[in-house]
């Protein structure tokens, strides 16, 4: 895992070696593929229903019917991320999480009237949570753009100036039983002889808490994003895998089952705290955060070897994030 | 013995807030308890956790006024937890000892410059000195992201705080944010936000892919995350302090817990 310089990355976005290179197709006995007809591969081998409005998963940039060089697969389309699939020869991006900083991840900021901040979140100042007086709530402002963000605004030309194509592959690819992130976390902490059927559940050689924690920081290289809940000497055997971020209701229905949690983010006013009341009153309970992305990071390695046997003609590699989080040491 | 009533104390908070009181926050309420409940002495506390109740019963208080939930939920509808193990012994706890709870969120929050979060945090950040005339902004003596995010990690003990950025960025324009209260990274007057938690991805603003790439394009950007817990009850001190003003009957003090977290070598 390495990350490109930032000298290296402004060489990359000034010089010539911008524009990803042409497909070499041999002989041409192999045709072109382009993006739409990758993503068309994947919809028919995932199955199911592709017209869910809410679904956060679709083209984000670039142009469909553009020739596919390469694919990358990530959990973080950052722009380090983006320069390396260049470096590769890859133009489609296929990421978990958002390319422009938002659910709505649109290349400009959008804003609830200019000179917003963010709307209100519960457990915020702002979401004051009383119920609205009338039946039924005022609608929010609309969403407008914003003004002008040179870091939207570097990454989008980045993206245009390369040609790459990024496409957003997350609620499709998380229904999948079992589920390919808990999987994948299964696979890079070395149980998959002990997975059974269902991966968010696992039950491993008892361990102490304080291992585990250890291995887990080890095998996704953690730098600063791991947080620990619990007693270091508690004896772990039962573990449940919620990669990305899990709401207060679902930990509440899977800690009596398990030892430890293992997940991706949480509220800390709701689950942090329910774990450790549960701790703090007796239960031999546990809970590890690896950061939101750093969880995904597997499950989408597992999709790039899922994807060799989709589009087996394009090269598809994984390019795992750098945690975002460091800490200093007291 | 003061025959003060939780719910005498809860009167005289509305009297002395000195802006408008949300009466219909569902978050500022009783939890447990109730306005005829008489208070031996209150303890303010972050959460509500297990461990704030057996502290704040151990110094003589029976009144909690925590700024978070009680029962693990933002909005504590116990249905989800009503059957767990862990629910029925808070609620014992609760009952043995005569408690009585009532919450103060919206409301610490209603008071715009004289929000107890803001003020104890920038206290105990020690930048109190560096606030400018825009309301949480802070014009800090330039340094580097990681200088500041060393030097407030000792300041506060924080063991599992969180900074994305480069390091050797430098950094002078502070915004602080408290609880989950995060604002955004990407405002052009400000280099580093420094707050409790938000989301990593998939929100209004995703601050840390936010900041990678600003950091890439060579923008000095920082993210210090300090963690919700720690973030906010730094002003539960201000609160207390508050309360004692009007309310001399009974002690009144903060119970502090260690953060929840601990990190692995």
């Amino acid at each position: 895992m390495h990350q490109i310089s930032r000298r290296r990355f402004v060489a990359l976005t000034a010089a010539g070696v911008a524009v990803a290179p042409l497909p070499v197709w041999g002989s041409a006995a192999v045709p072109p593929v382009t993006a739409q007809e990758i993503v068309d591969r994947i919809q028919k081998s995932i199955g199911g229903e592709w017209n869910n409005p809410k679904s956060v998963d679709g083209f984000k940039a670039g142009d469909p019917s553009a020739a596919v060089t390469g694919i990358v697969t990530t959990s973080l389309a950052t722009l380090d991320v983006l320069a390396q699939a260049v470096k590769a020869g890859a133009n489609m991006i296929i990421t978990s999480e958002p390319t422009y900083f938002s659910k709505g991840d649109t290349p400009v900021p959008m804003v609830r009237r200019p000179g917003a901040g963010r709307p209100p979140v519960a457990g915020t100042p702002g979401a004051n949570a009383a119920p609205a007086a009338s039946a039924t709530p005022p609608e929010p402002p609309p969403l407008v753009p914003g003004p002008p963000d040179a870091v939207f605004t570097g990454k989008s030309d980045f993206i245009k100036k390369n040609n790459l194509i990024v496409w957003r592959f997350s609620d499709h690819w998380n229904a999948r039983t079992p589920n390919p992130f808990a999987q994948g976390l299964v696979d890079a902490m070395g149980w998959t002889k002990y997975a059974n059927g269902d991966a968010t559940q696992v039950n491993i050689p008892a361990m102490a808490l304080s291992a585990l924690a250890t291995h887990a920081k080890t095998v996704l290289k953690s730098r600063g994003g791991m947080r620990v809940v619990g007693d270091p000497k508690l004896a772990v055997r039962k573990v449940a895998l919620l990669p990305g971020t899990t709401p207060v209701e679902v930990a509440i229905k899977v800690l009596p089952g398990a030892d430890v949690i293992v997940a991706g983010e949480v509220r800390e006013w709701e689950t942090v705290q329910y774990v450790r009341d549960t701790f703090d009153m007796g239960g031999k309970k546990a809970l590890i955060l690896v950061g939101r992305v750093v969880s995904e990071g597997p499950g989408m390695q597992a999709c790039a070897q899922w994807l060799k046997t989709v589009v087996p003609e394009v090269k598809t590699t994984w390019m795992p994030v750098v945690d975002p989080y460091w800490r200093p040491t007291l | 013995m003061s025959t003060l009533t939780a719910g005498e104390v809860v009167a005289r908070m509305k009297a002395n807030h000195g802006m408008a009181w949300s009466e219909r926050s569902r978050r500022d309420t009783y939890k447990f308890g109730g306005p005829e409940t008489v208070v031996k002495g209150i303890a303010t506390a972050m959460f509500c956790s297990y461990q704030e109740l057996e502290h704040a019963v151990a110094a003589g208080c029976n009144m909690i006024i925590p700024h978070e939930d009680t029962f693990w939920r933002d909005d504590d509808v116990v249905t989800t937890v009503s059957g767990d193990p862990g629910y029925a012994k808070k609620m014992d706890f609760l009952r043995e000892h005569d408690m009585v709870i009532y919450r103060m969120h919206d409301n610490v929050h209603a008071l715009g410059n004289r929000d107890f979060t803001y003020i104890g945090l920038a206290r105990a950040l020690g930048i109190t000195q560096y606030e400018t005339t825009t309301l949480h902004h802070f014009q800090l003596p330039e340094t580097t992201l990681g200088e500041m995010a060393a030097t407030f990690q000792k300041r506060l003990g924080d063991k599992a705080l969180r900074v994305v950025g480069d390091p050797k960025m430098k950094m002078s324009r502070l915004q602080l944010g408290v609880g989950y209260a995060t604002p955004n990274v990407n405002s052009p007057d400000v280099d580093v936000v420094v707050s409790g938690e938000l989301q990593e991805t998939d929100g209004a603003l995703d601050d840390p892919e936010y900041v990678l790439d600003a950091n890439t394009l060579g923008i000095a950007k920082g993210w210090i995350m300090l963690g919700h817990h720690i973030s906010e009850e730094q002003g539960m001190l201000e609160m207390a302090a508050w309360i004692k003003g009007f309310v001399p009957e009974v002690p009144v003090q903060l119970v502090k817990v260690d953060e929840p977290f601990w990190v692995p070598k």
